[in-house]
Order: structure tokens, then C-alpha cells, then sequence
């Protein structure tokens, strides 16, 4: 029977993942299930966690189109290390460089639970260990090192390969500009403050200029980091919705600011 | 009045022994034949072998606590068990060589009423070539088993670290010295705070760091792995290890059976069947174990050790022993009473009892050698049969021969692992994991054969401390200070 292959972001399982102990008809309707699924879906393999059962067995289709069957396998030696891009049906349009080793030898078990023993290299080494990731319930996501595990994740986050080709950066240009903006709103604040230690209305009166043309050039400034912002936003497509709410948000808080200080200083200092 | 004789004062032993001078108070007496001077805790000798404790900190002076018990301590190897006396003495007794100041080798005998069997394991070093001869550990490895162990092992990892510091690439193994070994789970933490100790040390990258045991994956313990419940998801102890060792850039070699040691190289055979080598500058290789070396004499002085031993040399209890067909394994094969097949007033808790087969799944290379790890009996399930032990033993003794027994199987037993990396407050990190039953049950959990509600696991800081609290505590219970009946085994 044809089975639903499980994909994320739904678990294989809540379930654990084990060897198995006793071949029944159980295991036997698992291996028939699991060929008739790689077949369906012309699949290279199947793991039985990836159609959401517990049993430690991996069904292979082989270039001349029988089956391998491995139950309750194992990996021993290993030899080289080779990194590829890989894709595994669990995570559907999605790569990842995973560092496997070159040749390995398998240990496994065949329907009477006897023990061979077989050696692979190449295409197969790497697909027999993609394979046996699952068992016990794992993916190769756990064989990712920690800088293509972050990639991997955003890949996840974004369901595609092609959303990671940018990424979206954590500085802008604007902000520099936003550090502007706000040292000058810091000096209003000062000059603001120095007013009431002031005696003579002359001062007084210049200091209010003085702060007239702050507020100019920092709303001048507000008006250049808004549209300034909203450019450079589209060239990150894949953060534009959540910058532009950030970039009005942003504009607003300056403006209020602004307008606070200026009355302020229009009822105080004059 | 009646005579308990307890044979090691290892955590079982000491754990019989300090109940049963408690329960019996001054009408019976209590003695402990050790071959030991000093309690060791042994989960702390990983500290010890990275220089992050001193051995002092890891062991005690028995004789003072065991004055204070009222407990008879003679410092001795037994060598001997007559459970049926002797032409000579008519009471039972076992035959006991002093490993005492000034009178080492002296043999004596102490009779018994009731003998408790806890001598532990003998560390076979000589099982494998180059490994060490009988149970002294070889020229060419460490090993952490006593503290003894851990101070020399920390020793060599400190020639290698200055050897690192001066530009010298270093090879450092970790792991199993043999097919059959257990205690996987002491190399796995060794392994961690070896990486640590290099990272501190900032010689990190000039060190190839490899695992190499008997389990068939990573992650196995010598338990058939196990699943542990965190986040809401059952994650199997071989995902948990593998991304341990993967994070810190450790390679390994599974499924192995360790069978020659030279001067910087292991030989080793695959479950595959496939012979392959590995150099090393140092490698810490645990032992594989063995029962001590005890004979057992009936009355007319004939050799009766088969009878009461299992060919391991651990004693034959009441567990069901004979079943080969891994299939047919339940978890009803395992003693609950720990009581001597042959002889009703011994008993053998922990590593001295012999178990019924292993946990693991039983695998052998197509050379026909098995490579399968041997089941674990140490630590917590050690104390806890300790005391149920003593239970029996003391109902026995006051109730009379028909007392119930106190049962404990480790299938209905749970069990803490601790594995801490570092010693710092706030730099370390421990896998902290739980396991229920220890003995998978396969009938009454299909699938693992565990209750995957009751085994959990955590990485983090906690785990760690935990092991800093666990260290005190236990030394701290073990010296018999005030209140520490409360502390649980």
C-alpha cells in the first residue's frame, strides 16, 4: 500500500524509533509498503520513520529495479570525507551541504534477523547514510555542521532553497542615519534643558533659533531615512513585509519626538 | 548472635553493610572483608583523570567509619568460600588473605551465618593483548577504573597537552579495550572532558580526537540504547550522542573489539569481520570485566566453583540463566532477591551477581567473535539492590530462615546517568539521562521496551550541577554523617 510520506514541518513521529526484534507480518506489510511508496513516488529509498513507523528498516531500489532491504542497520567503518549538496524527500525543495564520509561498511539484518555485511562508496555510500540518519529517528540534520545548520534553518524558515540566496542583513545604511537623528534630538534635549539656566532674554532667544533649525534638518533628516530606508529595503526581498512596518514605526517615533521637543522648547524657552 | 560477612566495600557492599550494622544494631555483628583501605567514588574519578580533582577528594579512610558503624573491618582478599564448612571448621567460612600493612599475604578465615558477595569486578586488562596482565593495567593505555587510574591517566593526558603546547600533533583515543566490555558510559565522559580540558588548555586543534567501543551504534551504553522523552519528542540515545560528537568534531569507530595494544597502536576486529588499526599518543581503553578471582570448596574440599559461578566468574543468583535466543529474552530473566542459586544465606548485589545475558542485542563478527557490550550494574542500581539486600538479609537474621525476601529486579528499576563535561560552576555541561526500566520490558513496553514517560534526558548547566550535588552527597552519605539514611541510593 502506498503511504503518505511524512514531511516537515510535521515529526515522522512522536513516537521512538527501534530495532526490530521479531519479524512478523507486521514488518513484512512495513517492507511491502515501503516499495510500494518508492515506486509511487520514484524514489531512490525509504526509511519506515519516514512513513511515520517506529521500526529501524530502509528498503533501497537498485538500479536494476529489485529491492535491498536492510533491517536494523548499521554503520562501522568509514573512510574519507566527501561534501555534497543533498535533498531528502522529509524536507521537500530544500538542500543542504552535508560532509559524509566516502566509503563505509554496513552491518544489517535480513527477514530471518541474520547478520550480513556489505561495503559502499560514491552516490550509494552517501545515500545509505542519508538513510540511516532516520533510523532511530534522526535526520541529516543532525550531521550538519553549525554554520550550515543556521542556513539550513533559515532554508526551513523560508521553504525554499532560492529564499536563502539573499540573506536578510542584521545592519543598514539607514541606521546611520538613524544615529544621526537621534544625537540631534539628543542635543535638543540638551539645549532645552541648559534654556533654564539662562538670565538674559537675548540667549534666550538664539538659543530658540538654534533649536528651530535642529528641528529643520532633523525632520529633513526623518524625511531622507524614510524614503532613504524604503530603497534599500527592496533590495531584501525576502525581509521587505516586516522592514516596512519597521521603517513607518520608525518614522512616526521620530516625529512625535520631534513635535514633543518643539513644543516644549516653544512654550519654554521663549 | 548471628555473623553477616560482606565481601567488597565497593557501593553495593557498603551499602549492605551500613544498613544491615544499622538494622541489627549491636546483637549481631557485621563484618567487611575488603581489599581496600579506602571508599572510592567512582563517577568522580573522571574528574580526577583531568586533573580537576585531586584523588583525595574522590575516596575516604574506611576503618574510621566502619569503627563508628560498629562494623568488624579486616583489609583482605577473600580468596575462598566454603559454604559448607570444612573437615576442620564446622560453621561456613571464607578464606581471606590480608592486604594490610605489614601483614599482606597472611591467610586467615572468618565464618559466617550469612555471606554477602560483593566484590565487584576484577578489571581483565589481560584479556586483550597488550591491554595490561590480569588486573593490572598494561605500559601502553590509561584507564580511569580506580582513582589510582585516573591520577596516572591524568598524568599522561598532562605530557600530552605540553606536548600539543610545543607543536607535537597528538592522537588521543577513548573508549573500549575489548568486545565485551561495559562502563561505555565512563569512556564517554572521559572522552568530553578530555575535549574540554584541550579547549581550556587552547590546544584544541592540535589534537585528533577519536571514540572507539563495543557498542554496534553510537549511543547503545551497553543498554540497547534508549529513548529519551524532551520537548515532547522521544529522542533515541544514538541522535543525543551522535550530535555530541559530531559538535565537537569527534570521530568514532563502532561495533569494535579491541583485540591488541602496542606501543601506540590498537588492533582491533569489526562486527563486519573487517581487522583494522589505530594509532594513538594516548588512549584511555576501558577493561572488559570479570568476577574476582573467589573459588568455592564444599565440605569434602572438591571445587565447587562451577556450581556457584557463571563461567564470567560473576555468582549464579536467582536469575534465569540459559535462555540464548535474543528473541526469547524477558525481562522476568532477571534476580529480584539476589539470593545464591545454590546456597540460601548468600546473597550477590551488584557488578558480583552474574546476569542472565546482556540488554544489548548479542552480535558477533562472521570470525565468530561476539562483540557485544555486557549489560551495566553499577552505580545507583548497585546501592538500591545494596539495601534491598540488606533487608532480606536482616529479616532473615531476626525473623528467622522463613522470612520473605525483599525483591528488586532491575527490570522494575530506574536508573540516573550523569555524564558532566568540565568542573567549573558555570563553564560545564552534563547529559543528564534517566532510564525506565533498566531492563527493557518488552511486554509491557512494545517497541523499546521502555517507558519513554519515565526516561528523559537534558544537555545544559543543570545536568551539572547535579553531578557536583551528587559527588557531595554521596561521599557525604557514604561517611555515615548525620541524616544520611535520607539520602536515597
Amino acid at each position: 500500500m502506498v503511504k503518505e510520506i511524512i514531511t516537515y514541518p510535521r515529526p515522522p513521529s512522536v513516537e521512538y524509533s527501534t530495532d526490530v526484534r521479531i519479524f512478523t507480518d507486521e514488518i513484512s506489510s512495513l517492507i511491502d509498503d515501503l516499495k510500494d511508496t518508492i515506486n509511487h513516488n520514484s524514489l531512490d529509498a525509504l526509511t519506515a520513520f519516514q512513513i511515520g513507523s517506529m521500526y529501524n528498516v530502509i528498503v533501497i531500489k537498485q538500479e536494476d529495479g529489485t529491492f535491498l532491504e536492510l533491517i536494523n542497520p548499521r554503520m562501522l567503518s568509514t573512510k574519507g570525507r566527501v561534501t555534497t549538496s543533498e535533498s531528502t524527500a522529509y524536507f521537500p525543495g530544500i538542500t543542504a551541504k552535508v560532509t559524509r564520509h566516502e566509503k563505509i561498511s554496513i552491518i544489517y539484518e535480513d527477514r530471518k534477523l541474520q547478520q550480513h555485511s556489505f561495503k559502499a562508496e560514491g552516490a550509494f555510500s552517501i545515500l545509505l547514510q542519508r538513510k540511516i540518519d532516520y533510523t532511530f529517528g534522526s535526520s541529516f540534520l543532525n550531521k550538519l555542521s553549525q554554520e550550515e545548520k543556521v542556513i539550513f534553518e533559515q532554508k526551513l524558515e523560508h521553504g525554499s532553497d532560492i529564499a536563502i540566496s539573499e540573506s536578510c542583513p542584521t545592519t543598514f545604511k539607514r541606521d546611520y542615519i538613524l544615529k544621526i537623528i537621534n544625537f540631534s534630538m539628543i542635543f535638543m534635549v540638551l539645549l532645552f534643558l541648559s534654556s533654564f539656566f539662562i538670565q538674559r532674554a537675548e540667549e534666550g532667544t538664539s538659543l530658540l533659533n538654534y533649536q528651530l533649525y535642529l528641528s529643520f534638518a532633523t525632520l529633513s533628516l526623518s524625511i531622507i531615512y524614510f524614503f532613504y530606508a524604503q530603497y534599500e529595503g527592496r533590495l531584501f526581498t525576502s525581509c521587505t513585509s516586516c522592514q516596512i512596518g519597521n521603517i513607518v514605526g520608525t518614522f512616526v517615533i521620530i516625529c512625535i519626538k520631534l513635535t514633543l521637543i518643539m513644543i516644549l522648547s516653544y512654550f519654554f524657552m521663549s | 548472635m548471628a555473623k553477616l560477612v560482606i565481601l567488597g566495600g565497593g557501593v553495593s557492599g557498603h551499602t549492605t553493610a551500613t544498613f544491615a550494622a544499622k538494622w541489627l544494631g549491636s546483637e549481631h555483628e557485621v563484618i567487611v572483608v575488603t581489599p581496600n583501605s579506602q571508599w572510592n567514588w567512582i563517577p568522580s574519578n573522571i574528574w580526577v583523570g583531568v586533573g580537576q580533582m585531586k584523588k583525595e577528594e574522590v575516596t575516604f579512610d574506611l576503618a574510621p567509619v566502619y569503627k563508628k558503624a560498629g562494623i568488624t573491618f579486616i583489609q583482605a582478599k577473600a580468596t575462598e568460600i566454603h559454604p559448607e564448612g570444612s573437615d576442620t571448621i564446622e560453621k561456613a567460612f571464607v578464606t581471606v588473605e590480608s592486604t594490610s600493612s605489614g601483614s599482606e599475604g597472611e591467610v586467615t578465615t572468618v565464618e559466617y551465618d550469612y555471606l554477602v558477595n560483593a566484590t565487584g569486578p576484577k578489571l581483565n586488562f589481560g584479556a586483550t593483548e597488550g591491554l595490561g596482565k590480569g588486573s593490572e593495567l598494561g605500559e601502553h593505555t590509561v584507564s580511569v577504573c580506580t582513582a589510582g587510574h585516573a591520577v596516572h591517566a591524568n598524568d599522561k593526558l598532562k605530557e600530552a597537552i605540553e606536548k600539543m603546547k610545543s607543536g607535537v600533533r597528538q592522537k588521543i583515543l577513548v573508549g573500549t579495550g575489548h568486545g565485551l566490555c561495559t562502563c561505555q558510559g565512563a569512556a564517554f565522559e572521559y572522552i568530553f572532558n578530555v575535549e574540554h580540558e584541550l579547549n581550556k588548555a587552547g590546544v584544541r586543534d592540535m589534537a585528533d580526537i577519536k571514540w572507539i567501543s563495543n557498542e554496534s551504534f553510537l549511543g547503545d551504553f551497553g543498554m540497547g540504547g534508549l529513548h529519551m522523552k524532551s520537548m515532547g519528542f522521544a529522542v533515541s540515545s544514538k541522535i543525543f550522542a551522535e550530535s555530541l560528537f559530531t559538535e565537537r568534531g569527534i570521530p568514532w569507530i563502532v561495533g569494535a573489539h579491541v583485540n591488541k595494544v602496542e606501543e601506540g597502536k590498537v588492533h582491533y576486529e569489526l562486527l563486519d569481520g573487517e581487522m583494522g588499526e589505530e594509532e594513538f599518543d594516548f588512549a584511555m581503553l576501558i577493561p572488559p570485566f570479570t568476577g574476582v578471582d573467589l573459588k568455592a570448596i564444599a565440605k569434602d574440599g572438591s571445587d565447587i566453583s562451577d556450581t556457584m559461578f557463571a563461567p564470567n566468574k560473576f555468582m549464579k543468583v536467582d536469575a534465569k540463566y540459559g535462555v540464548t535466543d535474543y528473541n526469547q529474552w524477558k525481562a522476568s530473566d532477571w534476580p529480584s532477591t539476589y539470593q545464591s542459586s545454590a546456597y540460601k544465606n548468600i546473597f550477590a548485589p551488584g557488578i558480583a551477581f552474574a546476569p542472565p545475558h546482556p540488554i544489548s542485542k548479542p552480535m558477533k563478527s562472521p570470525n565468530g567473535t561476539v562483540i557485544t557490550p555486557a549489560p551495566p550494574r553499577t552505580g545507583m542500581p548497585a546501592g538500591i539492590i545494596g539495601k534491598a539486600v540488606a533487608h532480606s538479609v536482616c529479616d532473615l537474621i531476626t525473623k528467622g530462615e522463613d522470612a520473605e525476601l525483599h525483591k528488586i529486579s532491575m527490570a522494575d528499576m530506574g536508573a540516573a546517568c550523569v555524564a558532566s563535561t568540565g568542573k567549573g560552576i558555570f563553564d560545564g555541561t552534563a547529559a543528564a539521562m534517566t532510564v525506565y526500566p533498566v531492563i527493557p520490558d518488552f511486554d509491557k513496553y512494545p517497541g523499546t521496551g521502555r517507558d519513554t514517560n519515565h526516561t528523559f534526558g537534558e544537555i545544559g548547566l543543570a545536568g551539572h550541577w547535579i553531578k557536583h550535588i551528587l559527588h557531595h552527597m554521596f561521599i557525604y552519605k557514604a561517611k555515615l554523617k548525620p541524616g544520611w539514611t535520607l539520602i536515597p541510593e
